[in-house]
C-alpha cells in the first residue's frame, strides 16, 4: 500500500512542532552534501593556488616577453608566443566551422525533422559522439585532414588548419546538443503565434525561435570553445610540434600551412623536460591557458544574463 | 604549508648543484663558451624530427642558426626516436634526432625509399641508477647486482635481501639491506629502458639462458620526473631503486642519489667527466641522422649541419641543455663522417 502523503507530511510537521529531538538522517545527509561541495572546491582551490604560486613569479618577472617569445631550449628565453598564435588560429577555425555547422544541424533536427525515426537515430548518435574520447578524434584528424592536406601537396599536411578542423569536429556534437536544447526550450506557443499570423517556417525559425534561443546557444558555443582550446590529445596526433620551430620568411598563408603548436601542447612538453625552470614555465603557461578559459566562461555568463528572457 | 617548504628546498638544491657543477664539474662547464657566428643570408626550410631527448639540442642549434639566417624555416619535433626514423626514412624529414643507432629494419626502409644518410654523434647521455637521497645503505651496484634486483629472475622479489642469492651466485660481494625494495623505472616503450636492458641486463641474461627483459613487476612510467618522484620515496622507506637519464639526476639531487655503477672496472659515479670520456659503463650516444641527398640539394641544410658540428656550437648549447659533450676525438670522428658524406 502506498503511504498517504498527507499522513507522511503531518508526521513531519508534528515532529517539527513538538521539537522531539533532531532528525539525524537529515543532518547526516546535509553534512554529506556540504562535504561533497567542499571537496570539489578544495580540489579546485589547491590546483589554482599551486599553479598560481609557481606560475606567477615567471609571469611577473618575464611579463609580456613570456607571452610573445618563441619556444626555446633555454628556459630563460622560452615563451608561449607561437603557442598563443596557434591556439588563436584554432579558436578562429572552431568558431568559423563548428558553430555554423552545429547550429544549422540543431535547427534542422529540432525545427524541420522532428519526430522521425531517422532523427531519433541521428540524435542518439550525436549524444554518443559527444562522449567519444578526444584521442579518437585525433586519429580521425590524422587520417582525414592531415591526409587531405598532404594529398593536396601542401607540405606534410601537419598544419594548424588540420589541427583546428580536428578540434572543430571534436566539439561539434557538444555544440549541436546545447544548441538543440536551447531551441527546444523555446515555448511552442511562440511558434504557434508566428504560424497563427501567417509566417512561414523559415520566418518563424529565423525571426522568432533563433533569437529566443540565442543566449542558450551562445553559452554552449563559448563553453565548447574553451574546451576546444584546452585539448591536447587530438593535436598530438594532428601534428602539433613538440619541440620548436621558426617560420623563416613565410607569409601568413605559409605560416598557416607550416608547423604549429598550441598552449596545452607546450605546457605538456615543458612538464617533461629535465630542468626545473621548465616546470615553472609550464605553470605560467597553465595560468595563461586558465585565464583564456575563464575569460571565455565569463563571457558566456555575461551574454547569457544580458540576453536571457523569462517566458 | 609543507608543499612550499619542499619547493624552496628544491630551489636551494638546484643552486648548490649549479655551484658544484661549476667547481667540480667538467672543464666545459667552467668557462662560458660562446657559439661561433652562424652563416647569414640563407633561405629555405629544414625539417627535424625524432628523439625527445635530442630535441632540446637541435632546438638550441636552430635558435643560434636562425639568429644569422632568420630566412630559414626550421621545425624541430620530438615524438620519439622510432617515429623520427619512420618519417626520416619516408623522406619526409631532413634530419632524424636519435637516442640510439638506426635499427637494421629502419635502415632497410630508408634504403628501399632511396634515403641516403650519414650518422653523426653529437653528445652523450649518461644513464643513472638512482635511489632515494635518504638511502644510507648503498653507494654502488654492479651489473650483477642490477641483474639480481631487476633482471628476469627477480620477479616477485619484494625485499632487497631476496636478490642476495642470485647476486652472490654471480660473484657480487655487495650485501643487500633487509629492506623493502620498490622499483620505479621507464616503461618498455622507452629508449632509456632499451638501453638499460641492452647494457646491464642482456649480457648476464644471455649467459644464464634467460630472455633479456627486466622483471615486469615494477612501477613503470614514461615520464622521467614521475620516476624521480617514485624513487625519492619517503623518509621511512628510503631503499628505493630506479634508473633515469643523467640530466634528470642533476636537477633533483635533493631528492635522489645516483649510485656508482660497476660494469666490471670498479665502482664509477656518474659525473660529467666520466660520461664524456666513456669510462662510465652506461652512457649512451645521441645522434643526428642527415639525409645526404637532400643536403646536396639544399644549401641551407648543408649549412645547418656544418654549423651544428662547428667547433664551439654544441659546447655552448650544452651549457643550458643538460647533456654531456663528446671527447675531442669523437667530435673529430663526427666532423670527418660529415665531411666524407
Amino acid at each position: 500500500m502506498q503511504p498517504n502523503p498527507s499522513t507522511v507530511t503531518s508526521g513531519a510537521v508534528r515532529r517539527g512542532l513538538q521539537g522531539s529531538g533532531t532528525h539525524w538522517p537529515s543532518v547526516v545527509f546535509q553534512v554529506l552534501l556540504a562535504a561533497s561541495l567542499l571537496f570539489t572546491l578544495v580540489a579546485l582551490l589547491v590546483l589554482l593556488a599551486d599553479v598560481l604560486g609557481r606560475g606567477m613569479p615567471v609571469l611577473s618577472e618575464r611579463g609580456i616577453d613570456f607571452l610573445t617569445a618563441p619556444l626555446s631550449s633555454d628556459p630563460a628565453k622560452a615563451g608561449v608566443g607561437q603557442a598563443l598564435w596557434g591556439t588563436f588560429v584554432i579558436g578562429v577555425i572552431v568558431v568559423g566551422v563548428a558553430f555554423p555547422l552545429g547550429v544549422a544541424t540543431a535547427v534542422y533536427l529540432e525545427e524541420y525533422a522532428t519526430g522521425s525515426r531517422l532523427t531519433r537515430l541521428v540524435d542518439v548518435n550525436i549524444r554518443n559522439l559527444a562522449g567519444v574520447p578526444s584521442i579518437v578524434y585525433g586519429l580521425l584528424g590524422l587520417a582525414v585532414f592531415v591526409g587531405l592536406f598532404k594529398w593536396l601537396g601542401l607540405g606534410n599536411g601537419r598544419n594548424v588548419i588540420a589541427g583546428g578542423l580536428t578540434v572543430a569536429v571534436l566539439v561539434l556534437p557538444i555544440v549541436i546538443i546545447t544548441a538543440a536544447e536551447a531551441i527546444r526550450a523555446v515555448p511552442i506557443s511562440i511558434r504557434e503565434a508566428g504560424y497563427g499570423v501567417g509566417a512561414s517556417r523559415w520566418q518563424v525559425t529565423a525571426k522568432l525561435v533563433l533569437p529566443a534561443a540565442f543566449p542558450g546557444i551562445l553559452t554552449g558555443i563559448v563553453l565548447s570553445l574553451s574546451r576546444a582550446l584546452g585539448e591536447t590529445a587530438p593535436l598530438i596526433l594532428a601534428g602539433a610540434v613538440l619541440g620548436s620551430f621558426s617560420s623563416g620568411n613565410a607569409d601568413l598563408l605559409g605560416q598557416l600551412l607550416g608547423p604549429y603548436t598550441a598552449l596545452p601542447m607546450v605546457v605538456y612538453r615543458w612538464t617533461t623536460l629535465p630542468q626545473d625552470e621548465f616546470r615553472q614555465l609550464a605553470a605560467a603557461g597553465m595560468v595563461v591557458l586558465l585565464a583564456i578559459t575563464f575569460a571565455a566562461n565569463g563571457l558566456a555568463i555575461y551574454l547569457r544574463n544580458r540576453y536571457s528572457r523569462v517566458w | 604549508m609543507p608543499q612550499t617548504t619542499r619547493r624552496s628546498a628544491l630551489g636551494a638544491g638546484s643552486l648548490i648543484l649549479v655551484a658544484s657543477l661549476a667547481t667540480g664539474g667538467a672543464a666545459i662547464a667552467q668557462e662560458p663558451v660562446t657559439a661561433p657566428e652562424p652563416p647569414t643570408g640563407l633561405t629555405g626550410s629544414i625539417t627535424i624530427s625524432g628523439s625527445s631527448t635530442v630535441q632540446p639540442i637541435s632546438t638550441a642549434v636552430q635558435e643560434l642558426f636562425n639568429v644569422g639566417s632568420p630566412g630559414v624555416a626550421i621545425s624541430v619535433d620530438g615524438p620519439g626516436t622510432g617515429d623520427g626514423f619512420a618519417l626520416f626514412c619516408a623522406g619526409e624529414t631532413d634530419i632524424a634526432d636519435a637516442s640510439r643507432a638506426i635499427r637494421p629494419s629502419e635502415a632497410e626502409t630508408c634504403a628501399a625509399n632511396g634515403v641516403e644518410h650519414v650518422e653523426l654523434k653529437v653528445a652523450l647521455d649518461g644513464l643513472s641508477v638512482i635511489t632515494s637521497a635518504n638511502n644510507q645503505d648503498l653507494t654502488c651496484l654492479s651489473f650483477n647486482d642490477l641483474y639480481a634486483l631487476v633482471g628476469p629472475e627477480s620477479i616477485g622479489f619484494g625485499r632487497w635481501s631476496d636478490a642476495q642469492a642470485i647476486a652472490t651466485e654471480l660473484g657480487s660481494t655487495t650485501v643487500f639491506p633487509d629492506a623493502a625494495l620498490t622499483i620505479t623505472g621507464p616503461g618498455e616503450e622507452s629508449g632509456t629502458y632499451d638501453f638499460f636492458v641492452e647494457v646491464a641486463i642482456a649480457p648476464i641474461a644471455e649467459a644464464r639462458g634467460q630472455e633479456a627483459f627486466t622483471r615486469p613487476d615494477y612501477q613503470a612510467s614514461a615520464n622521467d620526473l614521475t620516476i624521480v618522484e617514485g624513487v625519492a620515496g619517503t623518509v621511512d622507506a628510503p631503499d628505493t631503486l630506479g634508473w633515469v637519464g643523467f640530466a634528470f639526476v642533476e636537477e633533483n639531487l635533493d631528492r635522489i642519489k645516483p649510485l656508482a655503477v660497476d660494469g666490471g672496472a670498479g665502482c664509477i659515479e656518474p659525473t660529467y667527466d666520466v660520461i664524456s670520456d666513456g669510462t662510465y659503463p652506461i652512457s649512451r650516444p645521441l645522434f643526428i641522422y642527415v639525409n645526404t641527398t637532400k643536403a646536396a640539394e639544399k644549401p641551407e641544410l648543408a649549412a645547418f649541419v656544418d654549423y651544428y658540428l662547428a667547433p664551439g656550437v654544441i659546447e655552448s648549447v650544452l651549457q643550458t641543455v643538460p647533456y654531456v659533450g663528446l671527447s675531442a676525438e669523437e667530435t673529430q670522428v663526427a666532423a670527418d663522417a660529415w665531411a666524407n658524406r
